[in-house]
């Protein structure tokens, strides 16, 4: 087991957003998480690694408990990619920097050496040619693919996906989807929050749906999107199909 | 004033520029010094947890609340007091420089408070701590939307060197003084060829200044004036 | 080139500042806009009668001076502050000043003059009527003898300070103040600029007597040496060769000569010789 979550509590002033979560993920799987917005879904991905902290519950990596309060917790991040709904690339910095920056400044890489990682996930990414671009000379897409390539860069052993494509123009979703697809049929292990329920369908292994802080259901796509055992399940997924057209 | 004045000004130019190598020297001290620890201040303010936060914020308001001709006296006078020497320039420089300071700290946490916070989550998800985040992530970027505020600055502070005469400095202004008082009637063209030197020190500061912002610039994160 | 010298000069002070070892020496203060008592020549250098004054007597005595100019009215603060140990700044003897610093005995006598345009039409008593705009440096006898002796009174003149002298001068030109006070020998300096310009109109007769200062007390014993200094000098004829030189003639004359001449005093250490050459010259250069 790779990730273990176990029986999550967050709550933010007076509203309780987390409120037991469970769940573990294994090496190699594509873990999918859907449910209506203010769920908690976000939450639980920032509790994940740290950046929120969690009020009670314990987070395994492997063997590393994340929630000991002795973790270097830093040196757990740099194992844990996080690609945000916004991108958040550096400004200030090119693409090739954006990539370079953990390679240099956390693991410790020679300029040469992060150069040709940094380069080789660009191009992973299919943005070889953008290395020298600013984030404000690149598409959204674009922008959203070279966060994809700063995370893969570090070798994390897990990568959070919170949302990323909720900010991008429908033309653009396309191509962060499908490089988002082939990391996970390459063995990359995933955790997603997304309203992509053609990704959900296609390529995750199992699907947990969220709601009011609380998992629902999970279960593999298939029977998930076919025969949902419980009534709140099949009412979020009838009317996320309504917005979003069925499968696409 | 006839032409005549003017060319007995123009032979005293030597020593006029003499006087504002002296304002430059100052400038040059003065503008370091007050990077240097209205950065700190800035971080310190923005960064820090709330003891030394207070501690911050009343450093840059004492600076920015006293008069500078009495921080001038007080930075000369004051040390003596504790029997440690310094001559006016190291003086003027303190004074100038941790008033300075105070405005620049303004300057660069209203810049370090303009940066979205996805910034600093993204530079501590990939790993970096809470130093490198600033070091790497916001303090570049900081400084960069600092540039025009900062261009301003610059420019209060080059005028604000002619104050350093009070402790004994000679500087430009003083030397047009001695003209003055040694020909009555120059007073006034040394005055105003000392004002058109500022002119063009400010023209050209402000030139370098522009120069290097468009040089530093980069797409989406343009210096807001 | 200017700014490495200043370079350098900052790396001395800093150096003497630290330091502050060597040979006796005393730091002189003085507002070096007030020919012919202190002024900074074309070439850049400090002089006056105040200034060679004491340069000669720290040759009689055996220590060294360093001449600092600084703003009139920060000189008493500083010695008191003790960065300065000597005010030699036209300084008159009052009972105020006497109360925080020392004075050495009176070396010159003067009394206040007021200067107005000429064809103004004013005398003494019409230019200080009151409604009238009268200016004075601030800090000088000549401000606080209007203060005292009008304003405390009753006489309602309005007082316009300045931080030169010269800027009273121009303001007085420009028709924005009716008179100034001044010493005499400013003044005379002013009308000599201005020819047909400005006149004495009269002189008040203030019986003021300057005196070179130190700080209370005199905790270095400094101004037993001025003295004896100062009754050398009188007695080999120093004193009123140097008088001669300075007082009544233009001053580019006297930095002339004084350029000619300065040698004696800072390489020869002989301030009987230079006081003769110096009165030689500006004769001289006079004529």
């Amino acid at each position: 087991m790779l990730l273990r979550v176990e029986d999550l509590y967050k709550r933010y002033g007076k509203e309780d957003v987390l409120k037991g979560v469970s769940f573990s993920l294994d090496k190699g799987e594509t873990k999918v998480i859907i449910g209506p917005s203010g769920t908690g879904k976000s939450t639980l991905l920032r509790c994940i690694n740290r950046l929120t902290e969690p009020d009670r519950g314990r987070i395994w990596l492997e063997d590393t408990e994340i929630t000991s309060p002795k973790v270097n917790i830093n040196r757990i991040r740099s194992q844990i990619g996080f690609v945000f709904q916004d991108f958040n690339l550096f400004t200030h910095l090119t693409a090739l920097d954006n990539v370079r920056l953990g390679l240099i400044r956390v693991k410790g890489m020679s300029k040469k050496e992060a150069t040709e990682r940094a380069m080789a996930e660009l191009a992973r990414v299919g943005l070889a040619d953008k290395a020298r671009a600013y984030p404000a000379e690149l598409s959204g897409g674009q922008q959203q693919r070279v966060s994809i390539a700063r995370a893969l860069a570090m070798d994390p052993k897990l990568i959070l996906f919170d949302e990323p494509t909720s900010a991008l123009d429908p033309e653009l979703i396309g191509e962060v989807l499908a490089v988002m697809e082939g990391l996970a049929r390459s063995g990359m292990t995933m955790l997603v929050v997304t309203h992509e329920m053609g990704f959900a369908r296609t390529v995750a292994d199992e699907i947990i749906f969220m709601e009011r802080g609380v998992i629902v259901e999970q279960g593999p796509p298939e029977q998930l999107f076919r025969s949902p055992k419980h009534p709140r399940t099949a009412e979020f997924l009838r009317r996320i199909t309504d917005l979003y057209g069925g499968e696409q | 004033m006839t032409i005549e004045h003017w060319l007995r000004v123009w032979n005293y130019l030597p020593i006029l520029l003499q006087g504002l190598s002296v304002n430059l020297a100052l400038l040059g001290g003065l503008i370091t010094v007050g990077f240097i620890i209205g950065v700190v201040v800035a971080l310190l303010e923005v960064y820090a947890p709330p003891p030394l936060r207070l501690v911050a914020f009343g450093y840059a308001w004492i600076f920015r609340s006293i008069p500078e001709i009495l921080l001038l006296l007080l930075m000369w006078f004051g040390p003596a007091q504790f029997g440690i020497k310094i001559s006016p320039f190291i003086a003027a420089v303190l004074a100038l420089g941790l008033r300075s300071s105070a405005y620049q700290a303004e300057i660069f946490r209203g810049a370090l408070q303009a940066i979205p916070v996805g910034q600093a989550l993204a530079a501590r998800a990939l790993g970096l701590s809470r130093i490198g985040a600033i070091r790497y992530v916001l303090l570049p970027q900081a400084l960069r939307l600092s540039l025009a505020g900062w261009g301003n600055e610059f420019a209060v502070v080059l005028k604000d060197t002619t104050l350093a005469y009070a402790i004994g400095v000679v500087e430009v202004m003083r030397q047009a003084r001695y003209i003055g008082s040694r020909e009555f009637p120059l007073t006034l063209p040394a005055y105003i060829t000392v004002a058109l030197l500022f002119l063009i020190l400010t023209y050209a500061g402000l030139f370098i200044i522009g120069k290097a912002e468009r040089r530093l610039r980069i797409p989406g994160l343009e210096a807001r004036r | 080139m200017a700014l490495r010298r200043v370079a350098v000069v900052v790396l001395v002070l800093g150096v003497v500042g630290l330091g502050g070892m060597g040979a006796e020496k005393f730091v002189v203060g003085t507002d070096a806009a007030w020919p012919p008592f202190e002024w900074v020549s074309a070439k850049g250098e400090i002089l006056g009668f105040d200034v060679d004054v004491m340069r000669m007597i720290a040759i009689l005595e055996g220590y060294e001076v360093e001449i600092r100019d600084i703003a009139f009215d920060s000189i008493i603060p500083a010695v008191i502050a003790g960065k300065l140990d000597i005010g030699a700044s036209g300084f008159t003897i009052t009972a105020e000043r006497a109360q925080v610093v020392d004075f050495s005995s009176p070396y010159w006598s003067s009394d206040q003059t007021v200067l107005v345009r000429a064809g103004s039409g004013l005398n003494v008593v019409t230019a200080l009527m009151p409604g009238r705009k009268v200016g004075a440096q601030r800090g000088t006898t000549g401000a606080f003898w209007v203060e005292d002796n009008l304003v405390a009174k009753g006489v309602a003149v309005e007082l316009v300070l300045y931080e030169t002298y010269p800027e009273a001068i121009m303001d007085l030109l420009a028709g924005r103040l009716d008179a100034v006070i001044q010493d005499e020998a400013p003044s005379q300096q002013a009308v000599r600029q201005y020819p047909g310009q400005l006149v004495i109109a009269g002189v008040i007769k203030t019986y003021e007597e300057f005196g070179f200062l130190v700080a209370k007390g005199d905790p270095k014993g400094i101004l037993p040496r001025i003295e004896r200094g100062m009754k050398k000098l009188k007695e080999t004829g120093a004193w009123d060769n140097l008088v001669a030189a300075y007082f009544g003639n233009p001053l580019e004359a006297v930095e002339s000569a004084w350029e000619a001449c300065i040698d004696l005093l800072r390489v020869a250490k002989d301030p009987v010789a230079y006081a003769a050459c110096l009165v030689q010259k500006v004769r001289e250069l006079s004529k």
